[in-house]
């Protein structure tokens, strides 16, 4: 408990050139220890916890705790801190325990800071239309609602209300410094909370916003960094020169190498280096990590730029109203280029420069590549069995760098899903009609404003027949293996859905959650109707959407099982079953040798190019041997062969298991 | 037999523009006729279209050269 100062105590610090305009207003701890101070001056309203002991500085180095060559303002100090050297004042703060402040300028909070709550952004369009409002608990779904849900405006209006609100709840004439922080050679902070444990080191500025942490995930904003109107989120890295305005970071993210973005947000894990982001909508796992490259009026996810990737969505006549969508999982190779307004279905690969428009949204695992006259040649399904294509699907949930116990963002890690799975469906009955349709002597057809060879529709059609089957087949037999695990003999039983499930025949992506489209429709409904009142009552709501994925996703997976097989899962006998698990072996067998010979190519005689400089052609073959190894030794050729014999030997057992049954 | 050869020759040529006097029994397509990653896609779509017939993608692989093309569609006829 504070008191004030003695008169004693006020002369030992005058002493000490210490000095205030009022001294019965500096409180502070017992017990006082005068030389925990040294040249301090005291204005307004000051209170100073125990200063006692030692705290560790940005090195690890451990100091003197106290307060040395600096002025404070209408601040509240806690326990064990350390403020050294303060250029020009540090007012209008409430500093935690354990914090160790060194050589900083100004740090002062204004009267009715929101510390980057209630900031707009215009994302996605730069136009406008589409603004988010920065909020602390701001998540990639309730942003995309709020993005790209326009056309629902009693929902926008609620949505902005909620957040309006906690808005105002954040509203504060003082900052917050978080517990264990330490801040460190930076000249201005003005209006920004600093959440626990953040490290603020050499930063250059940040003007209202939050830095938010969690006590055991530390949030980094480091040397360089000019940050305005900003939310960092836990566990986030914003350092070297990067130059933020009007930006959201999500959780686990690094962003650095002088990377700049205005007008945009990047949810959970992140990673933009080098290049430029304006009104962009990067939703999880988007990466861009070269010079020159330009992410401008797009919404991405799970997405990665090739260097020099480049949009445009300025026509030069209404200004830069056009925008993109980059579905989850797809790549843009090396300076490959798309004049906005374009949609590139998930998991695709767009190449060269594309001029005109297409939508390919409905086409996923897709080839995009630009002809000579900046048309877009389009081959469906290509990547389905491509080596990047099962590498990301791994790599993703694998990289999730969000350690703290609040995980904002909620994701659906599944490559193949009812969202993707009900796209490849339909993409392959539109083939399939244009197949028929299309006379022989036409060279090719134009899908969604892209170009198909004609005689690619058989090819792309067989390519997603063969990933649909796959994937059913694989969530059937999942079914059958839980069901002999749980010893249920009643095979009307094994297949039964949840009585709770929602089917829809559509899914959606809402920033990384994949739904049914009736999940989305009830929570729009909510939203508009005002059942769900509160930023929290959203959170739950669509965490409840999250917890229902997998028992919406087998209810789809009964109805699609109808539809591609004609097979009723209630009326299954032990021979469909049989059928089911044969299928399955000679299906994902051959899925994966497609992989492996799509990995192969990596060390085929044109790989080889390049390699074993000043040598002989037998020296190029050692070189690269030492370099790049073979493809038997390379792990990822293993392991895809190991999975061919673990199917092989699952599948067999499970049949064993399946004719001993006695159904 | 011979004008499977033709055909898978005339296919060739057209799908992967090469010179015809290139196209031998020996000639790899990757490696001697540059087929591509979507050229190759092609080529097999071009077949399963000039002969009428589907090319399992996986037992598809192992066809690197005109020759092994020409025996593996020959057997499929």
């Amino acid at each position: 408990m504070e008191k004030p100062l003695e008169m004693e105590q006020i002369r030992t610090l005058e002493d000490r050139d210490c000095t205030s305009s009022d001294w019965s207003k500096v409180y502070v701890a017992e017990p006082f220890d005068p030389t925990r101070f040294r040249d301090v001056s005291f204005d307004g309203k000051v209170r100073i916890g125990d200063l006692s002991g030692m705290v560790c500085d940005m090195a690890g180095l451990e100091k003197p705790c106290g307060i040395f060559h600096a002025s404070l303002m209408d601040v509240t100090i806690g326990n064990h801190v350390r403020i050294h050297n303060v250029g020009v004042q540090i007012s209008r703060y409430d500093i935690a325990d354990g914090v160790c402040i060194e050589n900083i300028g100004t740090m002062q909070t204004l009267p009715g800071a929101t510390f980057g709550n209630g900031v707009e952004v215009r994302v996605l369009n730069e136009a406008g239309g589409r603004e988010i409002i920065l909020f602390n608990e701001l998540t990639s779904q309730t942003a995309y609602l709020m993005c790209l849900h326009r056309y629902r405006p009693k929902m926008i209006e609620h949505l902005t209300s909620m957040i309006r609100e906690y808005v105002e709840s954040m509203r504060n004439d003082r900052g917050q410094v978080g517990t264990g922080a330490t801040i460190c050679a930076t000249p201005e902070i003005t209006n920004v909370n600093i959440g626990a444990r953040v490290v603020v080191n050499g930063v250059n500025r940040l003007v209202n916003g939050t830095i938010l942490s969690e006590p055991e995930v530390v949030t980094t904003i480091g040397a360089g960094v000019v940050a305005k109107n900003f939310i960092v989120g836990e566990g986030s890295t914003i350092t070297d020169g990067v130059i933020l305005d009007r930006v959201f970071v999500g959780q686990g993210c690094e962003i650095g190498k002088q990377f700049s973005a205005e007008n945009s947000l990047f949810f959970a894990n992140c990673e933009a280096f080098h290049g430029e982001a304006v009104s962009i909508f990067a939703g999880p796992y988007t990466v861009t990590h070269h010079k020159s490259t330009l992410l401008i009026a797009g919404l991405f996810s799970f997405y990665n730029a090739g260097s020099g990737t480049n949009q445009s969505n300025h026509m030069y006549k209404l200004g830069p109203c056009h925008e993109g969508k980059v579905m989850r999982g797809s790549k843009t190779g090396s300076f490959a280029y798309m004049m906005w307004p374009c949609v590139v279905g998930p998991f695709s690969v767009v190449l060269g420069k594309h001029t005109s428009t297409f939508d390919t949204g409905d086409y996923p695992f897709s080839h995009l590549e630009a002809r000579p006259d900046g048309k877009c040649n389009l081959l469906p399904g290509l990547h389905l069995t491509t080596v990047g294509t099962v590498r990301d699907g791994i790599k993703w949930p694998k990289r999730d760098r969000r350690k703290g116990k609040k995980k904002r963002d909620l994701i659906t890690f599944d490559v193949f899903s009812p969202y993707v799975v009900g796209k490849m469906i339909k993409a392959g009955d539109t083939l399939g009609e244009l197949l028929e349709k299309t006379d022989k002597n036409i060279q090719e057809v134009s899908v969604g404003g892209a170009i198909v060879r004609r005689l690619l529709l058989r090819t792309a059609r067989k390519y997603y027949r063969n990933g649909i089957e796959m994937y059913l087949l694989d969530k059937i037999v999942q079914r059958i293996e839980k069901a002999l695990d749980s010893k249920n003999t009643k095979p009307e039983s094994f297949f039964q859905s949840d009585p709770h499930a929602v089917y829809s025949n559509e899914w959606i992506d809402l920033g990384g959650l994949l739904m049914a489209q009736d999940r989305l429709f009830t929570l729009q409904d909510e939203i508009a109707n005002g059942t769900i009142r509160t930023i929290e009552e959203l959170s739950r709501a669509i965490q409840a959407i999250h917890a229902s994925y997998a028992p919406d996703e087998w209810i789809w997976i009964r109805a699609a099982c109808l539809k591609v097989f004609g097979i009723d899962l209630d009326r299954a006998t032990k021979q469909d079953m049989v059928g089911i698990l044969e299928n399955l072996a000679k299906i994902k067998s051959k899925f994966l040798n497609l992989v492996i010979a799509d990995a192969e190519k990596e060390f085929g005689e044109f790989s080889h190019c390049g390699f074993g400089f000043d040598g002989s052609s037998g020296e190029a073959m050692e070189d690269f041997r030492r370099v790049r190894g073979t493809y038997e030794d390379h792990f990822f050729v293993q392991e895809m062969k190991r999975q061919v014999q673990d199917v092989q030997k699952h599948i067999e057992t499970l049949l064993t298991r399946l004719n001993e049954c006695d159904l | 037999m011979s004008n499977v050869a033709e055909r898978i020759k005339k296919v060739v040529a057209h799908v992967l523009k090469v010179d015809p006097g290139r196209i031998t029994e020996d000639a790899r397509f990757v490696e001697d006729l540059g087929a591509e990653s979507i050229q190759s896609v092609e080529l097999v779509a071009a077949f399963e279209e000039e002969f009428d017939i589907e090319m399992d993608e996986e037992a598809a692989l192992s066809v690197k050269t005109v020759g092994k093309a020409k025996e593996f569609i020959s057997a499929l006829l």
